[in-house]
């Protein structure tokens, strides 16, 4: 098994940034989970960017699009429960950094583009996805979760179970 | 090999190479960050809580209606506007229409009638007014939507005979008509209310009290502007088989059919345009700057429409002075029946920003502008007085992508007022008067009230006669 | 006086021979297009009053039923939260309950809440209340409004005695008075709205509502009942008989022809061809065009349909019996 050498008082800080930023996606998830009939119709309809036509098309297909919202709105919530909990937390990660990716792509703060649905905090080329998904990255390659989450049991666990894991 | 941490804090000692145990530092710390999902979940619950009591809330007021007290109403005047006012009234729980009177039986009145019976209403008609208060027991209130002349005559019969009175605005095409409906509201207790109905609309009163009362927001008011504008219409005519017979038009003091139908244009029956739409705005002119007039200039005529079908003026442009407790303003109004370019509105303006209000929910329904030397509005904001500015972005988007410059400003910030009318626009005032039947509110606008406004409109047409400024006395205004 | 009026928005045209010489025509624009009012064989001034008054009669009822007016009947309705109630006014009441029958009669092909839940709608014919029972309720009487606003129009229209007259609402809703003297009825043109000079069919109406719902460049009709776009229908017109003469005073509901046929087209343009063929086999006194898309622009075959003849069964009584 690696090593796993944690400092405190940064590590502290990271498990805190994991949980707020956990808390973010699940209340964007629930928030849509419990809204009566969200859909990411209007985002994908004023897309701008490179995958500005392939977030329209989407939108001409209603059964693509049932699913597409589902996996989000599950998605976000259950990110965010992981990512609280500190539970599978690098996969949590990922799949975080994936759907701020996707959301980021689809409405870039370039300069010139305009958009109905007012999105907060752009700064000509970053905007406030990007700076949370950079601390997605820095808690997927800290992995705060063994420290302080859920995994840290699990990880005891795995080891207690697999003695032929520990070691090296 | 075990964390440095674990190390430090003499956690369970194991011998290289063997499992480690789940100590109770590992159950402690991964078990840590378990509360902040109890905490999101009772600041959910708390917000949902919230929610659905305010859904209750609203689902809570048809039952209130069960036990409202009745009130009995009489409809005297069925024509476009009284048909406004009953549409109103069908909309408000508790009213019950006991009668309807209009001397145009074979139309309008037969017309109510027939409505009010499909909404299980079933009023008496009648012809004449006197005889309805004779024979109707069993009134509270009366609603009067007859032309102006016969509103003094009108009003004090059915307060005289001990009935409240709601009356259309002009409250008397004459100073002593007027004068008279305070007297016998002063003389039989009852209650009078002038249905200037924008005293009763949510967004005007949030204005009055929040903007201007609380929050100051347009600093001194020093000048205000105002208007009414319509395009041109053709004189309203009647169908053919309904004509009324003449004896009747004359009892009432119409000329004919024509006069009958086009009375506000008629000396001795209505004041024309300025009272007709006037009226309303001066009123909100006297109501915001909290004072009446001290003076007024007027110039009108009759530019445009047929002298034989129209005897007063057509076009009017007035400024008035005013001595308000801030200090001094003039005010512009016109109104006119040939252009209908921007409807009709009033802008109040002051040092630290301007006011641009009307009663129409979809044009010029509030917006507020900023003085750019003016404090920050930030606080008014967060309170909900107004809302955040709406930033006006550049018009210039060229389709070949061409990039314009993101925020340039072609105006000055846009601020609404965030109160917004759901019920027909008479609604509210005619609820108030409802409401103060029943002893739960204080009326909008009492006698005392529509007579300041009343003397102030009634001057114009004799300040564009006199041509010349013609001043007021404080003491016009009291009876 | 023009001989040949341009289509508006539907694919009808008043064709006038170029003897209707005394037709007075006036317009009014409301409800997001042009009403229009032409009378036969009147004194001018006085057509003008009437059209005046039946414009007024207009701008009230976009005032009640318009959801683009916050302060509408309509707009009350669309934001109630579930459990509460608003009390509405005759139009609206009555419009809803047109809404529903057609809702029902056509299996939500014809839907004014577009698949937001009109069912959950409580309608209560008694008290002028409705009450929603559910969340996200939208309603858009766009359509059925100005079908609706068109048979009170005919109704003033008689009342001041201007029988010989012909109404429409942006030609997408129309109806026909009795005709000019001496013309058995007013001349009507359907055509192809791909392509405007190609007349489908020439139709002469009195005392008929005809209604058109079209498809423009670059619109896209939804179908209620899968939220996806429509496709193979270019056009659809529907006519219906008005009723013997206006219904006496106080005699309960309004018959609204022209509301009818108005939500009829539109359901026409969901429906399947054997679907519309069924509907209309199974009401009398309707008459029904539909336009398939055609291989190409100007060569799709016009199908006209036609129920058993007599009395009309579609009418605005019926829905008050069958209210939920």
């Amino acid at each position: 098994m690696e090593a796993t050498t944690f400092e405190r008082a940064p590590m502290i800080a990271i498990t805190a940034l994991r949980v707020l930023v956990g808390w973010h996606f699940l209340y964007e998830g629930l928030t849509k989970l419990t809204a009566p009939s969200w859909t990411a119709a209007g985002y994908l309809k004023q897309a701008k960017g490179p995958l500005a036509e392939s977030f329209r098309w989407l939108t001409t297909r209603p059964d693509l699009l049932a699913n597409a919202d589902l996996i989000t709105m599950w998605g976000l919530t259950i990110v965010g429960v992981c990512l609280i909990l500190g539970l599978f937390t690098r996969l949590a990660s990922l799949a975080g950094i994936g759907f701020i990716l996707l959301f980021y792509l689809a409405a870039p703060p370039f300069i010139g583009y305009f958009y109905a649905i007012p999105s907060e905090g752009s700064y000509l080329i970053i905007n406030k996805n990007l700076v949370e998904l950079s601390a997605l990255v820095v808690i997927l390659l800290t992995r705060s979760g063994r420290f302080a989450g859920i995994d840290r049991i699990v990880h005891v666990v795995i080891r207690r179970r697999r003695p032929q894991l520990a070691g090296a | 090999m075990a964390d440095e941490d674990d190390k430090r804090k003499g956690e369970i000692p194991t011998a290289p190479g063997a499992p480690p145990k789940l100590g109770r530092r590992d159950l402690l710390m991964g078990l840590s960050t378990v509360p902040a999902l109890g905490l999101f979940g009772y600041a959910w619950s708390r917000q949902q809580q919230y929610r659905r009591g305010r859904a209750a809330a609203a689902a809570a007021t048809p039952a209130a209606a069960a036990d409202l007290q009745e009130i009995n109403v009489a409809l005297l005047g069925a024509g476009a506007q009284g048909q406004v006012l009953m549409e109103a009234m069908l909309r408000i729980p508790g009213v019950r229409f006991r009668a309807v009177c209009d001397i145009w039986t074979e139309y309008n009145l037969r017309r109510v009638v027939n409505t009010l019976k499909r909404f299980k209403q079933e009023p008496n008609g009648y012809a004449d007014y006197r005889e309805m208060l004779d024979k109707e027991k069993e009134l509270d209130a009366v609603i009067v939507a007859t032309p102006d002349f016969w509103h003094a005559q009108h009003t004090s019969a059915a307060l005289k005979a001990g009935k409240h009175v709601y009356c259309e605005k002009e409250m008397s095409n004459t100073l002593e008509g007027a004068r008279s409906m305070v007297l016998a509201q002063r003389e039989t207790g009852k209650l009078l209310q002038i249905g200037h109905q924008r005293r009763s609309n949510p967004r005007y009163l949030h204005c009055y009290h929040k903007l201007l009362g609380e929050a100051k927001l347009l600093g001194r008011i020093v000048t205000v502007n105002g208007q009414w504008n319509r395009a041109v219409a053709p004189d309203l005519g009647a169908p053919d088989r309904y004509a009324i017979p003449e004896a009747t038009l004359k009892q009432y003091g119409f000329k004919d059919m024509h006069q009958f139908r086009n009375w506000r244009w008629y000396k001795g029956l209505g004041g024309g345009p300025i009272v007709d739409l006037g009226s309303h705005q001066i009123d909100i002119y006297n109501w915001f700057l909290g004072a009446p007039p001290s003076g007024v200039m007027a110039s009108g005529g009759l530019l445009y429409h047929d002298p034989k079908t129209h005897e007063w003026h057509d076009t009017v442009m007035v400024v008035y002075d005013y001595d308000t407790p801030a200090g001094p303003a003039k005010a512009y109004y016109q109104t006119q029946t040939t252009n209908g370019s921007q409807g009709y509105y009033e802008s109040f303006m002051g040092d630290q920003g301007t006011l641009i209000i009307s009663e129409s929910e979809l044009n010029y329904a509030g917006q507020l502008y900023r003085d750019p030397n003016a404090p920050a509005w930030d606080d008014w904001i967060q309170k909900r007085y107004v809302s955040a500015p709406k930033e006006q972005e550049a018009k210039e988007q060229s389709e070949s992508g061409a990039v314009a410059d993101v925020r340039e400003s072609v105006a000055p910030d846009q601020h609404t007022v965030p109160v917004s009318l759901r019920d027909p626009y008479h609604q509210p005032h005619l609820q108030n008067f409802f409401d103060a039947i029943r002893g739960k509110a204080a009326l909008n606008c009492p006698a005392e009230i529509g007579y300041e406004s009343a003397v102030s409109v009634l001057k114009v047409n004799d300040a564009i006669d006199a041509k010349c400024r013609l001043p007021f006395k404080p003491e016009d205004f009291k009876v | 006086m023009r001989a040949d009026t341009p289509d508006l928005d539907g694919g009808i045209g008043l064709a006038g021979p170029r003897e209707l010489g005394d037709l007075r025509r006036f317009s009014h624009e409301a409800m997001n297009t042009v009403f229009e009012v032409y009378a036969a064989n009147a004194d001018a001034h006085y057509a003008a009053q009437a059209a005046q008054a039946a414009f007024a009669l207009v701008d009230r009822l976009e005032g009640e039923l318009s959801r683009f007016r916050p302060n509408s009947d309509i707009s009350r309705i669309n934001h109630l939260t579930p459990g509460e109630s608003a009390r509405v006014g005759e139009a609206a009441l009555e419009c809803l309950l047109i809404a529903r029958h057609l809702y029902d009669l056509t299996d939500g092909a014809f839907d004014v809440a577009i698949g937001t839940g009109l069912p959950s709608l409580e309608i209560d014919a008694d008290t002028f209340l409705i009450r929603a029972t559910g969340d996200g309720v939208l309603v858009d009487l766009g359509g059925i409004g100005k079908g609706y606003a068109v048979d009170l129009m005919a109704e003033l229209l008689e009342d001041w005695g201007l029988d010989r007259a012909f109404v429409h609402a942006g030609f997408s809703s129309a109806l026909a008075l009795e005709s000019p003297a001496d013309c058995d009825g007013w001349p009507l043109t359907l055509s192809d709205p791909a392509e405007r000079s190609r007349v489908l069919a020439r139709l002469s109406m009195r005392q008929t509502a005809l209604s058109a719902s079209g498809v423009r460049k670059g619109d896209h009709i939804l179908d209620p009942r899968t939220g996806t776009p429509v496709r193979g229908r270019q056009a659809a017109w529907v006519a219906l008989p008005r009723p013997g003469a206006a219904t006496p005073a106080g005699h309960g509901l309004r018959l609204a022809p022209a509301a009818v046929a108005d939500a009829l087209t539109t359901a026409f343009m969901v429906l399947r061809v054997e679907e519309s063929a069924a509907l209309c086999a199974r009401s009398p006194g309707l008459e029904a065009w539909l336009l398939p898309d055609g291989a190409s622009p100007g060569t799709a075959e016009l199908i006209h349909f036609s129920g058993p003849a007599i009395a009309p069964a579609i009418d605005a009584r019926e829905t008050r019996d069958s209210g939920p």
